[in-house]
């Protein structure tokens, strides 16, 4: 069941029975602003940590544990140009229990808890709330500084967004910004949340639709989800600037081992194989363990155990990772070089594609059989359809790709980024 | 409706141990073959093995004459990977097409070495970068440091890849004498989840060939100094970690073993779980942030507890740790209403895991060698009474078998 509640809020119910659990998942979406991306991270964060009638952390964790263990789960990220504070709660299926009866019913109402009665006294948030929750988000932040790969993909994102102040600060927040926001403030973007966010509502599960649908407008907050809410403008990074003159930064550090984070911009790929060729270039560069990358880089050099590159298909970016030794980084890069000439002069094989093109069936059809699965990709249909491609559309793209186009793919990427971590 | 996990298992004459469990709606097949060896076997009759063996000998046994198995697992259409464990090793596969083809590869891959002296060398290298990646990570130094502490000068206190001095001492020859130790059916089993015929499955491992030894299967258990009184180091680090490790010493092992995992787990969340008294006390001493945990390990004959997190004030932390783990406090707080949350909460967290092929698989391979049947653990949760929660508190929370670790950031 497909549903628009009010302008720019909607519902998706996906009755499947094949999951043992149930996930009502709430999507609140805005453009991205770096102003307000510390904010809404700690007001994910102030918000699971209790409510008006779940006044502690503990009370909301024992009420989870009550439910069987249901999950309670909110966070933000980046989806496209928007940050998306999502709430969500996945529990056991009622049928799998003696006692369930009201299992659906009483989730809905503790998701509800969550985003429509936070836990306020004297117009703030519950001061113990915030000041926890305010100083687990700085200990965080300082903690990034002790994982080497997130630096390393910081390092890397800072580049590729130089020109876009929004992206400067990362979806999880910066300290600057943390020092300076107040209890007033973050109720203030609370406040503006409900009333403004484009909602996504997904349920997967064995449910009822209709009456889920009748759970869900008896609620008590369905209220404050039936206003209309903006237009979301998408909106997509251009990265010429960069394939002019790529961004490169070294920093050292004392550590064991070495990071190299690289970023290439594909473009100008003819419309009809634009969207899997990449995909498949990508499997033959660095996308598994048959891919060039790791058979040559790791395998037969023996100079990482970790090398990888990912394609991202929204930003059409190729980034390529690996740790190393920092006396091997010249000839890493002199390798990963190859691969690439490798793919563009087109000397991999038939059986290299073919092994790509099983890959992608592959994944595609076993990430079904994750509940997240179609909690995304009622997202994505929502919020930009044109991503997704029917059976069939994935079916005739792959079939038709030959490895003039995939070499192509390789001819049109431009190094727009490079990001070294030097242990020393 | 769906429909509850059924399984189909059988015993071989050789002692390996199969089951499939069908996934309706699911469209992966995922296999997965364990041995019961991991990173702490390293007593053998003929002296000490060199540490991170068991980890090698996963990695090395992806190689054949002239092709890698994960070639013909990609070839079938099923990615391939493996991992070691402190007691454990495990190789598997997940694949939509070829199943029975895929499951050939899984024996072929646990069935045939092939070390030479250049494989080895080269893996050398490979492994040594996997080594200093998890030097970097302080949440993994601090592990190896708080289980040095529990248990002085033992493998389980090593890196299970090893180091890179030990590295050097793995060949080609103690690799294949270690591989012929550990790798015999009596001391493996396999898991098939999905939709395969069980007897195409049985007929297809029937007709393998594993080799066996005629000697019986000997499991050596390692024998354990006393606790260490504690220690700290600094390390170039934002954030300093603390760690406070509990021991359990018993001679429990199989079905009792894991019960009492499952307690041990409830006395935890009780205690210092995210629904406890002393999480939000210390959170709101400033002492823990997001990052505290804990773990229960019961393996072999390995049981210990390990709570750890990010911390401002170490001292403080283990200080708190310290008073507050008693079963006094657990007597005070266990109220037959929190216990039935803390069931309820497990018997959930079961059904969780079966929403995943990969869960169930691994899961039940690994229950096997404590004789406990997958299926029935919701059986075995609700079988646990309060009293038993109470009896076995009282029996390990004491202050003789407790000590720390902390990482503090060089420069402070």
């Amino acid at each position: 069941m497909r549903k628009t509640l009010a302008k720019n809020i909607f519902l998706n119910i996906n009755p499947i029975k094949k999951f043992r659990t149930i996930k009502i998942q709430m999507d609140f979406l805005r453009p991205l602003d770096k102003e307000e991306t510390t904010s809404r991270r700690l007001l994910a964060n102030v918000m699971s940590n209790s409510t008006e009638d779940y006044p502690s952390f503990q009370a909301i964790n024992d009420r989870e544990m009550e439910l069987y263990g249901s999950e309670i789960n909110v966070f933000t990220r980046n989806l496209l140009n928007f940050n998306d504070l999502a709430f969500s709660v996945e529990f056991a299926d009622p049928s799998f229990l003696i006692d369930g009866q009201t299992q659906v019913k009483d989730n809905l109402d503790l998701l509800g808890e969550i985003i429509f009665k936070p836990n306020l006294a004297d117009n703030k948030f519950d001061v113990t709330a915030f000041d926890t929750e305010k100083r687990n988000l700085m200990s965080n932040l300082v903690s990034i500084q002790d994982n080497q790969d997130l630096v390393s993909s910081l390092g890397l994102a800072k580049l590729i967004y130089q020109n876009n102040p929004n992206r400067q600060v990362p979806i999880f927040g910066s300290i600057e910004q943390l020092n300076n926001l107040t209890n007033e403030k973050l109720l203030a973007a609370y406040r503006d949340v409900i009333k403004n966010d484009t909602v996504v509502i997904n349920v997967v599960g064995n449910v009822d639709e209709t009456e889920f649908l009748k759970q869900l407008t008896d609620s008590d907050f369905y209220q404050q989800m039936n206003n209309n809410r903006n237009d979301l403008q998408i909106e997509f990074e251009k990265f010429d600037e960069l394939v002019k003159k790529p961004a490169t930064k070294i920093e050292h550090k004392h550590l064991n081992q070495s990071r190299i984070s690289l970023a290439y911009a594909t473009e100008n790929l003819a419309k009809d194989y634009s969207r899997l060729a990449p995909q498949i270039m990508n499997l033959i560069l660095g996308g598994d363990d048959q891919s060039q990358l790791f058979q040559q880089v790791r395998e037969k050099n023996s100079l990482a155990y970790s090398v990888s590159s990912t394609y991202q298909p929204i930003s059409h970016l190729v980034t390529i990772q690996a740790g190393l030794d920092s006396d091997s980084i010249d000839k890493a890069m002199a390798l990963i070089n190859q691969q690439i000439e490798f793919i563009k002069q087109g000397k991999f094989t038939d059986a290299q594609v073919q092994h790509a093109q099983k890959v992608m069936v592959t994944r595609r059809k076993i990430s079904t059989d994750s509940i997240q699965y179609y909690i995304m990709r009622s997202i994505w249909e929502t919020v930009y359809p044109k991503t997704l491609m029917t059976e069939q559309q994935f079916q005739s793209e792959l079939e038709s790709l030959d490895k003039k186009h995939i070499a192509s793919v390789a001819e049109n990427m431009h190094t727009i980024a490079q990001y070294q971590l030097i242990g020393d | 409706m769906t429909e509850k996990l059924e399984k189909q298992t059988k015993k071989l004459d050789n002692g390996l141990q199969i089951s499939v469990v069908p996934m309706a709606g699911f469209n992966q097949v995922y296999g997965l073959a364990m041995t019961n060896f991991g990173s702490v076997d390293t007593g053998t009759e003929n002296g000490v093995l060199p540490s991170g063996v068991a980890h090698f000998l996963e990695h090395k046994l992806f190689a054949k004459p002239g092709y890698d198995v994960s070639e013909k697992f990609a070839e079938y259409g099923a990615n391939s990977n493996a991992y070691t464990s402190y007691t454990k090793t495990a190789y598997l596969f997940q694949t939509l097409e070829n199943p029975y083809d895929n499951l050939r590869v899984l024996l072929d891959l646990v069935q045939n070495p092939y070390f030479t002296e250049k494989n080895v060398a080269s893996e050398r290298g490979i492994i040594d970068q996997e080594i200093q990646m998890y030097l970097d990570m302080p949440e993994w130094v601090l592990e190896q440091r708080i289980l040095g502490q529990l248990y002085p000068n033992d493998p389980i206190a090593e890196d299970i890849a090893g180091s890179s001095k030990s590295l050097q001492e793995i060949n080609q020859v103690n690799l294949l004498e270690t591989y012929q130790q550990n790798y015999r059916p009596d001391n493996m089993n396999l898991v098939l989840v999905g939709d395969v015929d069980f007897e195409k499955v049985e007929n297809i491992v029937e007709n393998s060939n594993f080799h066996t030894l005629e000697t019986p299967l000997k499991k050596t258990f390692n024998k354990f100094a006393p606790i260490g009184a504690g220690g700290q180091e600094t390390m170039d680090i934002s954030q300093a970690r603390s760690s406070y490790g509990i021991r359990i010493d018993t001679e429990m092992t199989g079905y009792d073993l894991v019960r009492k995992q499952f307690e041990l787990n409830m006395i935890m969340e009780t205690l210092i779980g995210e629904s406890s008294g002393n999480y939000q006390e210390m959170s709101k001493l400033n002492l823990i942030d997001d990052s505290f945990s804990y773990n229960v390990v019961a393996e072999n004959n390995y049981c210990f507890i390990i709570i750890s997190g990010s911390t401002n004030n170490p001292e403080q932390f283990q200080e708190y740790l310290r008073k507050h783990l008693s079963y006094e406090a657990l007597k005070e707080v266990l109220t037959d209403a929190k216990f039935e949350r803390i069931q309820r909460d497990a018997i959930g967290a079961y059904l969780f895991a079966q929403n995943s092929p990969e869960a169930i698989a691994n899961q039940m391979a690994e229950l096997y060698f404590y004789d406990v049947d997958y299926l029935q653990l919701v059986q075995m949760i609700d079988s646990i009474d309060k009293d038993d929660v109470l009896n076995i508190a009282e029996k390990f929370l004491k202050d003789n078998n407790c000590t720390y670790y902390n990482l503090l950031p060089s420069g402070k």
